[in-house]
């Protein structure tokens, strides 16, 4: 493995953190200003900080969040779109058709599970059917030309449990699944690898400049951290760092998206992701298989004002509602047993998506935000075309680093997707691989150990969760929950009581 | 296949009923019978619950109206197993079942995955509690401090950490009051306990054995939804009627759910929402060489119950090899 060249660190000083992984002073860091700070360490933040940890560039990746992959970016349907239905022309038409031909070769290198599942539109009544020319129309105008109109036979032999009323359909072969927890994680790992520095748990209050344009990021804790040029992307706390470097005004609500989530049994009565035909108030309710092998019936789309702590919450009509939906698609669905639920939020911009705002409010300040619903797919191509921004607008030089590794290797892979105890003689020389841990996903005590040594160095039950997918499964957390919890508490020195599901505020034992 | 790889009979889980069946099988001359275990130990549920010298019972059985507390059960059923030679191997958990080849994958730390066959495999794996969606009345914020009740009192027991002052309990059963109970004596405020049922399901005289710790929790009938407050951990539970019972954690203690999933991912027949298998008055699953015992087979049953099934459905078996 290569060696790390960046630091991790978080804004915690209490014993639930890792000790020598603590925040306490800026010079902990650095003196100089980074060349690049990066706000908000989701998808986008994340895949920006890895593509530009190619270059000869100090950069720090800050986030409010104990974890990277914890605001907009968890909660999604994890579909690779090929843009088929994208608003033709627009720029985020561009960039998700392009980087929907760039992640075959860059799940690879990430060592992200992908697959290519290919997706069914399916059309229920007349209307519906009368709509599939346009949308296959549209589909080719945005450069997607290998969806193929289906018969309604053609449907029920790629889909064998469709609805019965189904009349018609469209495939989208190249619409694909991939595991969105590890995306950022992935990007996140290479570009501290390469040098990018990440501080985690820590929450930019507002950006200033003081002379010789040098840019201050202000935490919430007091602390000052400098640097050349600041890019925010936030998501949906962007707006308001946005006020206080007096950027171009933008509203931002979120608007949550409920799923439902059913056992791995039934992925096996779809493999395909199904859509329904959108209508003008809402894209429908989706049925699509996750890749850790279960399958999702959402989302919802309800609006919620900006701050509002409930927009994360699940509630049972959501939920109902999913179910109706779904089973107007595929019936069997209702028969099937279901196992969780979870809620996401997307960055609703009244201004519309995918804002991009170079020297905003200050010279050498990026904002981007309204990254609502295709985020997870367009970002390696976002983060080239920020780059390409930085550049002409900005004035950022780009040297190649020729050390800098564009691929995490593959020790690095927490592996639930292919158990190490798979592979001959793995158990042979790691006793631990063969002692499964979490029952429902077969996660062994070997992959959580490789998840907390993992170089970000997680120590939170979600942080653990996102990596290995244990606590996801049809038990919930029953059976592994406390077993996870005694391994970090041993793993990394933390007492018991004071591991968190997900930072401060979140222990398993109230004060 | 190797021939050590090949058994009569395959006991998946020992717990109660899995170690009735073993004991049942012996009895009646079956040899070759393996039990497979994924934990370290062998005893289920009541084998996880050590006894505390002041504490209060965690795991408790009554029998002919005697109080048995779940280690000294797991330790009578181990003594008696110990007599047989019934194979035990532990740390061994089971992956997958195939029916038509009869068949059981299986991994553990020392052998890797492994493939056993046996003419006849027994389900005895037990059962888990209810998760919120199970529930299906509950939801809302999805925050730190939501426990299962057997993870709480891991906790308690295990570690002597008393993880909530102002738990809120949701549902009846017998050990949402022995949670209670516990809680109540560790140090936490008085103990809500929510159910959409009328009565609570605990009986009564159950409910009484443990006013001895001096508990009174507060039992809220008829609650038809449940929405969870708070972020990094619970603030408070809204009920339906309005009621906002302010917490600093929840406990689930709902009905058990059968780990039937062997059977559901080999798309053997069964009832959803609530897992049970679909069995036969034999005890045959939908492939009639696969069985089940114990709490797998759905309905909240104590260990001395599921003891005495796994000797009836051991007597189904043992027919059912000798006839080949
Ligand atoms: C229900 C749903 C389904 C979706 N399905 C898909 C899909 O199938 N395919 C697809 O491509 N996309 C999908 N998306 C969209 C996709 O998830 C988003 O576009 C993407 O995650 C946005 O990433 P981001 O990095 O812009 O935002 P975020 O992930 O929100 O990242 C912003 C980060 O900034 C941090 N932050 C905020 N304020 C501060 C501050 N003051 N200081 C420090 N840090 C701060 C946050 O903690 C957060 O981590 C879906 C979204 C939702 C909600
Ligand atoms: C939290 C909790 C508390 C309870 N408290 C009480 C109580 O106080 N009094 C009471 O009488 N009853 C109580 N019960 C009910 C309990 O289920 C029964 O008492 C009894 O233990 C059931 O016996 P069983 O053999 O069916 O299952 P279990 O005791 O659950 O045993 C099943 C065994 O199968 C193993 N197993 C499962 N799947 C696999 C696999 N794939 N591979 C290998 N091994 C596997 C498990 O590890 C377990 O050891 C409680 C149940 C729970 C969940």
């Amino acid at each position: 493995m290569s060696d790390i060249k960046g630091k991790i660190l978080y804004e915690w000083l209490g014993e639930g953190c890792i000790k020598n992984l603590q925040f306490s002073d800026p010079s902990q860091l650095t003196g100089d200003p980074y060349d690049i700070a990066i706000i908000g360490a989701g998808v986008v933040g994340s895949a920006l900080a890895y593509k530009l940890s190619q270059y000869s560039l100090r950069i720090l990746l800050v986030d409010e969040k104990f974890d990277v992959g914890e605001g907009t970016s968890k909660g999604s349907s994890a579909i690779i779109h090929t843009g088929f239905d994208a608003a033709v022309g627009t720029l985020e038409s561009r960039l998700v058709t392009s980087a929907s031909l760039m992640w075959h070769e860059l799940s690879e290198k990430l060592k992200v599970p992908f697959q290519q599942c290919g997706a069914v539109l399916v059309a229920v009544d007349d209307e519906q059917y009368n709509q599939l020319d346009k949308i296959y129309q549209k589909s080719l105008d945005n450069g997607v030309e290998d969806v193929k109109l289906l018969t309604k036979n053609e449907v029920k032999e790629l889909v064998p449990d469709v609805s019965p009323n189904v009349r018609g359909g469209m495939s989208i072969p190249r619409e694909s699944i991939i595991d969105a927890f590890s995306i950022s994680i992935a990007f996140s790992e290479i570009a501290l690898t390469n040098g990018v520095d990440i501080l985690l748990g820590s929450r930019v209050a507002a950006v200033t400049e003081s002379g010789n344009s040098v840019k201050h990021l202000k935490m919430a804790s007091g602390k000052e951290i400098p640097a050349k040029i600041v890019v925010n992307v936030a998501g949906l706390g962007s707006s308001k760092i946005a006020e206080t470097y007096g950027g171009e005004h933008f509203d931002l609500n979120p608007r949550r998206g409920q799923f439902i989530i059913f056992d791995e049994a039934s992925r096996s009565i779809v493999n395909k992701i199904l859509l329904p035909i959108p209508t003008a108030q809402t894209k429908g309710v989706l049925v699509i298989p996750t890749i850790s092998g279960n399958l999702l019936a959402g989302p919802t789309a309800e609006d919620f004002e900006l701050g509002d702590k409930s927009a994360t919450a699940t509630t049972i009509d959501g939920l109902e509602l999913m179910l109706k939906g779904a089973s107007k698609l595929f019936p069997s669905l209702t028969g099937e047993p279901r196992i969780g639920s979870f809620a996401g939020v997307r960055c609703a911009c009244k201004q519309g998506t995918y804002q991009i705002r170079y020297n905003d409010g200050l010279p050498g300040i990026l904002t981007v935000s309204g990254i609502r619903s295709t985020g997870v797919t367009s970002c390696p191509a976002l983060a080239e075309y920020l780059i390409e921004g930085l550049k002409k607008e900005c004035g950022v030089s780009l040297k190649p680093d020729p050390q800098a590794v564009d691929s995490r290797p593959e020790s690095s892979l927490p592996g639930w997707w292919k158990h190490p105890y798979e592979k001959n003689g793995a158990v042979k020389a790691r006793p631990d691989y063969g002692q499964i841990i979490c029952n429902c996903e077969n996660i062994s005590h070997g992959e959580i150990i490789d998840a907390l040594d993992s170089p970000l160095k997680p120590f939170t039950l979600d942080a653990i969760k996102r990596r290995t997918w244990t606590q996801t499964g049809r038990c919930q957390g029953f059976d592994c929950t406390m077993k996870i919890a005694e391994l970090i508490s041993e793993h990394c020195g933390i007492p018991l009581d004071k591991i968190t599901k997900n930072g401060p505020g979140s222990e398993i034992v109230s004060r | 296949m190797n021939s050590e790889h090949k058994f009569n009979v395959a006991i998946i889980g020992a717990g109660p009923a899995g170690i009735g069946v073993a004991l049942g099988l012996t009895k009646r001359g079956i040899k070759s019978v393996v039990l497979i275990e994924r934990n370290d130990d062998i005893g289920g549920v009541p084998s996880i619950y050590k006894k505390k010298k002041s504490g209060i019972p965690t795991f408790i059985n009554w029998i002919r109206g005697r109080v048995i507390f779940g280690e000294d059960y797991a330790g009578w059923l181990h003594q008696k197993l110990s007599k047989t030679d019934v194979r035990i191997w532990r740390a061994s958990k089971v992956l997958r079942i195939d029916p038509e080849r009869k068949s059981i994958t299986l991994v553990n730390s020392e052998k890797g995955p492994l493939d056993i066959t046996a003419n006849a495999v027994v389900l005895a794996c037990g059962a888990r509690e209810k998760s919120p969606v199970e529930f299906g009345w509950l939801s809302g914020a999805r925050s730190g401090r939501i426990f299962f009740s057997k993870n709480l009192l891991e906790l308690i027991d295990q570690h002597d950490i008393l993880p909530l002052k102002k738990p809120v309990v949701i549902g009846s059963d017998l050990n949402a009051y022995a949670i209670a109970a516990k809680l109540k004596q560790s140090g936490a405020e008085k103990v809500a306990i929510i159910d959409n049922r009328q009565r609570p399901k605990s009986p009564l005289f159950s409910r009484l054995y443990f006013r001895l710790w001096k508990s009174k929790p507060k039992f809220h009938a008829h609650v038809e939804s449940v929405t969870f407050k708070g972020n990094g951990a619970p603030s408070a539970v809204v009920l339906d009627n309005g009621t906002s019972i302010p917490c600093d954690g929840i406990v689930l203690s709902g009905d058990l759910i059968p780990n039937s999933e062997l059977a559901l991912l080999a798309r053997l027949k069964m009832d959803i929402p609530s897992r049970k298998p679909m069995v036969n008055s034999n005890f045959q699953l939908s492939e009639p060489a696969i069985f089940a015992a114990g709490n797998i087979l759905g309905g909240f049953h104590g260990a001395e119950w599921c003891y005495f099934n796994g000797l009836k459905v051991a007597k189904k078996v043992a027919e059912y090899v000798k006839n080949g």
